[in-house]
């Protein structure tokens, strides 16, 4: 009956489990494999760890990680905070449906033709905020510069993803029983009061996994500023993602290239493991 | 709650919005320009009204080049979201139906393997295509298109809710399994297959890591990397025809993301910026 039960069972995985080893598992074994060898054009020998350890002491490899870091200190705590707040704010607001169409809209544009549109929207050729600013009274409008350019990338993403974490967060909101929040205010509790000591430490779980995605997701940062890259060149390690793209593509160094995004990899894992480990703490403690 | 509260946070939503719509309007008004009206930086449409020029420019630039990406998009993202969806609504089905050797395991692994992110995955998968010879056709992009890890993992769980007496209730019928699968299991989790088809179409759509890595010929290119390389003879941006590509890669999904809202809901995906 087992027997029957695998073999069925197998029939149906198949086609998944074709692809998932040509896309996903050969690739991974494979590329640990080639992260082996030495590599000049299609000339290939053997060197042993030697990638790694020159990686590892690859200075424009680790100041790419700037970026990253950047994102991961100001714009992912950042943003969880602005989201719980408009996560708030849709419990409160008349036609919240509408709004939250309106904040989740950004998240269908893809990043790159974000990136487009903003590096235009910030580009002194064509920057429509002067006027905006002017009317504001602001005289010294931001445009994108080498030293500016953080700030517009922080403004893409937080634009790109505020929208959809703070649906995520007001999805888990929702589920929080509304007596919770009636038998505080009946009691004198202000709305900040409510939101602050009831709703926000529920929403714990939600915040962790939030931080998780994120940060996988900072570590690997590419496309918004390929395009800013259009108007404005960046460094070549801009972002450790794009030091990967440009030893492989632009200077051929394919093997090493591939062992540095296993190391890439490798400390994406980490990062999650300390946020995964750090919320079962949490969790044990408050139990 | 206070009158004055409930202004001010709709004060507050109303300039949210703003900040949020901004952009969307800002390059719907720049389709209206062509590039000196570009730099004048207003926010109001070009007069004279330039929406079809960039309309005719960005369908006759390069020969016709756009209808390729327009049709080379529709058929990656068509393809391998269908075929992607179907495959991981069978996964899942295995999953839940079936107690197999190595069940656990495999659940594991999959999850395992793809948490390992893409920039470590595609370089190995670009060397292992070249092997093949599959660089710069359609397949180097289909085949990576069609495998839904995340796909198999929402099945599952969609497939945990279908409740074991409608399975029994088949069995004792003698459904065979495949009509079992496709006949009273599939209409049942349409929702959830929806779901997975939409956001695994929009994620095809908008892939240009993959294809920027793939392919290195105009003719096979999708529309998101194919905007990106709009430029003049001289190699200069021609901001006004990208502007316009922009807009027409963004507007299906948009259209999608407005109608079809209740299907797309947000979900916890890892997010790849």
């Amino acid at each position: 009956m087992r027997r029957f039960q695998t073999i069925k069972a197998y029939l149906f995985l198949s086609p998944f489990l074709v692809f998932f080893i040509i896309v996903t598992a050969y690739p991974v074994l494979y590329g640990g494999y080639l992260s082996l060898f030495g590599q000049h054009g299609a000339k290939m020998w053997f060197v042993g760890l030697s990638n790694f350890k020159a990686a590892f002491t690859d200075p424009l490899f680790w100041q790419g990680f700037g970026m990253p870091v950047f994102l991961l200190l100001v714009q992912v705590p950042g943003m969880i905070v602005i989201a719980i707040f408009i996560g708030l704010l849709y419990e409160r607001i008349r036609h919240s449906v509408v709004y939250r169409l309106i904040f989740y809209l950004p998240y269908a544009l893809p990043g790159v033709v974000a990136g487009i549109l903003w590096s235009y929207i910030f580009s002194q050729s064509m920057s429509p905020l002067v006027a905006l600013w002017n009317l504001f009274g602001v005289a010294k409008p931001i445009f994108i510069t080498l030293s500016s350019v953080r700030w517009v990338l922080l403004i893409i993403i937080l634009w790109e993803w505020t929208g959809y974490t703070s649906l995520i967060i007001y999805s888990t909101l929702v589920s929080i029983p509304k007596e919770y929040g009636e038998a505080a205010q009946m009691d004198g509790a202000t709305w900040f009061k409510v939101a602050y000591y009831i709703k926000v430490p529920l929403l714990r779980n939600t915040v962790f996994v939030l931080f998780i995605f994120n940060s996988i997701g900072a570590m690997q940062v590419f496309n918004e500023p390929r395009m800013i890259n259009i108007l404005l060149t960046l460094p070549q390690n801009y972002t450790p993602a794009m030091y990967l793209y440009n030893q492989a593509f632009a200077y051929g160094s394919f093997t090493y290239s591939i062992a540095m995004g296993l190391v890439l990899a490798a400390v994406i894992f980490v990062i999650s493991f300390f946020f995964m480990r750090q919320s079962m703490n949490e969790l044990d403690v408050h139990a | 709650m206070k009158a004055s509260h409930r202004v001010r946070f709709e004060v507050v939503a109303i300039l949210l919005a703003l900040f949020f719509l901004l952009p969307f309007y800002w390059l719907v008004q720049s389709t209206t320009k062509d590039v000196g009206q570009l730099m004048q930086g207003t926010f109001v449409p070009g007069s004279p009204n330039h929406f079809i020029d960039n309309l005719t420019g960005v369908f006759a630039y390069n020969h016709g080049m756009f209808i390729h990406w327009l049709v080379n998009s529709v058929l990656y993202s068509g393809v391998g979201s269908v075929a992607g969806t179907f495959f991981a609504a069978m996964a899942g089905f295995a999953f839940r139906r079936y107690r197999f050797f190595g069940r656990k395991l495999l659940f594991i692994l999959i999850l395992g393997f793809a948490l390992v992110p893409g920039f470590a995955t595609t370089l190995p998968l670009f060397i292992e295509f070249k092997n093949f010879h599959f660089l710069n056709t359609a397949w180097s992009v289909i085949v990576p298109s069609v495998l839904n890890v995340f796909g198999v993992y929402l099945m599952a769980v969609y497939w945990n809710q279908v409740p074991e007496e409608m399975f029994d209730a088949a069995m004792m019928d003698g459904t065979r399994e495949t009509s079992i699968f496709l006949r009273i299991g599939l209409p049942t989790i349409m929702p959830g297959v929806t779901t997975v088809l939409l956001l695994s179409f929009v994620a095809i759509w908008n892939n240009y890591f993959l294809a920027l890595i793939m392919l290195n010929r105009y003719e096979v290119f999708p529309l998101i990397l194919g905007i990106t390389t709009i430029s003049s003879a001289s190699g200069w941006p021609v901001y006004n025809l990208t502007l316009m590509g922009a807009f027409l890669t963004a507007l299906p999904l948009l259209i999608l993301f407005t109608t079809l809202q209740r299907f797309l809901a947000p979900q916890l995906t890892g997010s790849i910026k």
